[in-house]
């Protein structure tokens, strides 16, 4: 299988990556990594289901800080605090879920924004837990379980973000290919057809959304464990715009594109922002010109590019439904 | 009578506040009603008029030259954007390309503003002609303030006028409803939609504005305001323009009394009244369901 060997070498090369670049770099590579895994998340809603979630922060926010709040209480082991961090933002993410699929389109995308942008209020209104503007700081990242400790290194941590990454990949790729993601597709192309074929389109889209905070909440757990802090701005709509800016740019409805898309915002704005000020224009610039020419994102040109030698007559399927194939 | 005074003094607060909202949310609803298109930029818009209207302020000297002034540039600049780029996405099947296009354009639109203002907040205060104060039932109300309640309530009046009345509104709400039809009968349609989006953009750039004297033209002014006024639009419901009229009073009143009365959660008063309708309607309050 193609894909297959495309993932085993991927894999290999992010494992032997840290050993090539220079220390100071790890950093910024467990960053990409997080914020890659946080806008797969996003396109399990914008890419499936043609939900544009507008409040994807909420999801990164409450897993940071989640993790935060049990590892100030309780001495857990990391990634017993990262899993109880996980469980607690799926827990808040079904009424949320409940309440945003009630409607579609743009009261979606404003219901998830709202609801970001009140967890946001909130961190300022429990200002005793949550230490208000300036959020939590100090979190640690405990041994354990069975004494295991290589996490506590930099290094050790990048492998435990890729593991997370690869595993949540791999889980995603599997739930869009069953048939529980082609009911999401027929969501996607053709809501009203779906229910008439009998399915039950609110209950997917209540999973879709409790999903993808899930997975949203584990990069925010796994952020705020290696930085050591968790700050409002995670919940701001800021932080919700720049991942849906990655997912549209790396390629909605292909999983890799979005993370390609978390991955090399990162890489950019690490790099431009030392030499120019302009950063925030060059990306609105080049994310307007995507959704403009390219709204199959940099995967989905590098994909249909590569397959379009082949298959010279079906060229063209893939701007219809961009991703769909892949 | 000291408390009705003060409860007087706070709605007619709460009014004012509202006639800014208005100016915002009328132009964001009628954008969507007439062409379906969400403006996520509208917030930027709003920053770039109270910006605009600094300059004209400074460079004439008078409040009201930049009052007239500030709407025509920045409805300039909003049809200039729907002739450019917005136009070529209207044979997409996808709603959400228009969202994140705009979405797009604000990011570009408030580094730009950054890169020709600078990072200082931009003052000139209230001008001198309405700076006095009106004693109401023993309590001092700031002449400007009544000054917004005025003019946002002609302008209402006028909007809905020129909607019901004139032969252009006429065409407007034509265009609305069945554009084809419009197309067919020999009207220009393109170019109503493009009146339309500049209306709307030169809407919001009168809050802007008008806003400026009291909260002085600043970086990020766009970010709260688009958010208050797609709650608004939401809570009155998607493309109706008496229900953004309702809209900006309900969230200008919680906005104000929850400021005065529950500080701590005067921040999430208004999105727990944006769930409380949507929950209850889902279409807002006057919308149809989508």
């Amino acid at each position: 299988m193609n894909w297959r060997l495309g993932f085993v070498v991927t894999a290999a090369a992010c494992a032997v990556l840290p050993l090539v670049v220079p220390q100071h770099s790890l950093t910024i590579l467990v960053e990409a990594l997080i914020l890659g895994l946080f806008a797969m998340s996003l396109d399990l809603l914008v890419g499936y289901c043609r939900l544009y979630s507008f409040g994807h922060a909420a999801a990164y926010g409450l897993g940071a800080y989640s993790y935060a709040l049990i590892l100030t209480y309780l001495p857990l082991p990391l990634p017993v605090g990262i899993l109880l961090a996980v469980a607690v933002t799926i827990l808040i993410a079904i009424p949320i879920a409940w309440i945003c699929t009630r409607s579609t389109g743009v009261s979606f995308a404003m219901l998830t924004l709202a609801f970001a942008q009140l967890g946001y209020a909130m961190l300022f209104r429990f200002r005793d837990v949550t230490g208000g503007s300036d959020g939590l700081v100090g979190i640690p990242r405990h041994p354990g379980p069975l004494g295991i400790d290589w996490f506590q290194s930099k290094l050790g941590y990048y492998y435990l973000v890729l593991v997370c990454l690869l595993g949540s990949y791999l889980l995603c790729r599997a739930i869009v290919r069953s048939p529980f993601g082609a009911v999401l597709a027929g969501i996607r192309e053709n809501e009203p057809k779906t229910i008439a074929l009998g399915y039950n389109t609110r209950a997917y889209k209540i999973t879709t959304v409790v999903l993808a905070y899930g997975f949203g909440g584990l990069a925010g757990a796994l952020y705020a464990a290696f930085a050591g802090f968790a700050s409002p701005e995670l919940f701001f709509w800021l932080t919700s715009g720049r991942v849906l800016i990655m997912v549209i740019v790396g390629g909605a409805g292909t999983l890799i594109g979005p993370i390609l898309g978390g991955v090399s915002f990162v890489f950019l704005e690490h790099q431009l922002s030392q030499v120019t000020d302009l950063w925030p224009l060059i990306f609105g610039t080049i994310f307007m010109a995507f959704v403009m020419f390219a709204p199959q994102g940099i995967w989905g040109i590098l994909t249909s590019r590569f397959r379009s030698k082949p298959a010279a007559p079906n060229s063209d399927s893939g701007k219809e439904a961009p991703g769909a194939a892949t | 009578m000291n408390w009705f005074g003060f409860i007087l003094a706070q709605c007619l607060n709460a009014l004012s506040q509202a006639s800014i909202l208005f100016f915002i949310a009328c132009g964001l609803t009628l954008i969507f009603g007439i062409m379906r298109i969400v403006n996520f930029a509208h917030g930027v818009i709003f920053m770039l008029g109270a910006y605009v209207g600094y300059t004209a302020n400074v460079v004439t000297g008078s409040f009201l030259v930049s009052l007239v002034v500030a709407p025509v540039v920045v409805g300039l600049v909003g049809m200039a954007f729907e002739r450019t780029l917005l136009r070529h996405l209207y044979g997409r099947r996808d709603g959400g390309a228009y969202l994140l296009l705009t979405f797009g354009l604000a990011v570009v639109l408030s580094e730009v503003i950054r890169l020709i203002w600078g990072v200082q907040p931009l003052g000139t205060g209230i001008p001198d002609f309405l700076r006095g104060v009106v004693i109401i039932l023993d309590q001092p109300f700031p002449l400007y303030r009544l000054f917004l309640i005025g003019l946002g309530v002609a302008a209402a009046i006028a909007i809905w006028q020129f909607l019901e009345r004139a032969r252009p509104g006429l065409l407007i709400r034509a265009v609305s409803q069945n554009s084809e039809m419009v197309h067919a009968l020999g009207t220009d349609v393109d170019m109503v939609r493009t009146a339309v989006f500049g209306f709307g953009c030169a809407l919001a750039a009168v809050g802007g504005v008008l806003a400026a004297p009291l909260v002085t033209a600043f970086l990020g002014m766009g970010t709260s305001v688009v958010i208050d006024a797609f709650v608004i639009v939401i809570i009155g419901g998607m493309g109706s323009f008496l229900g953004s009229i309702i809209g900006s009073v309900l969230v200008a009143f919680v906005q104000v009394m929850g400021a005065y009365y529950f500080q701590d959660l005067a921040l999430a008063l208004m999105y727990l009244l944006m769930l409380l309708v949507l929950i209850i309607r889902p279409g807002g309050l006057l919308g149809k369901e989508d």
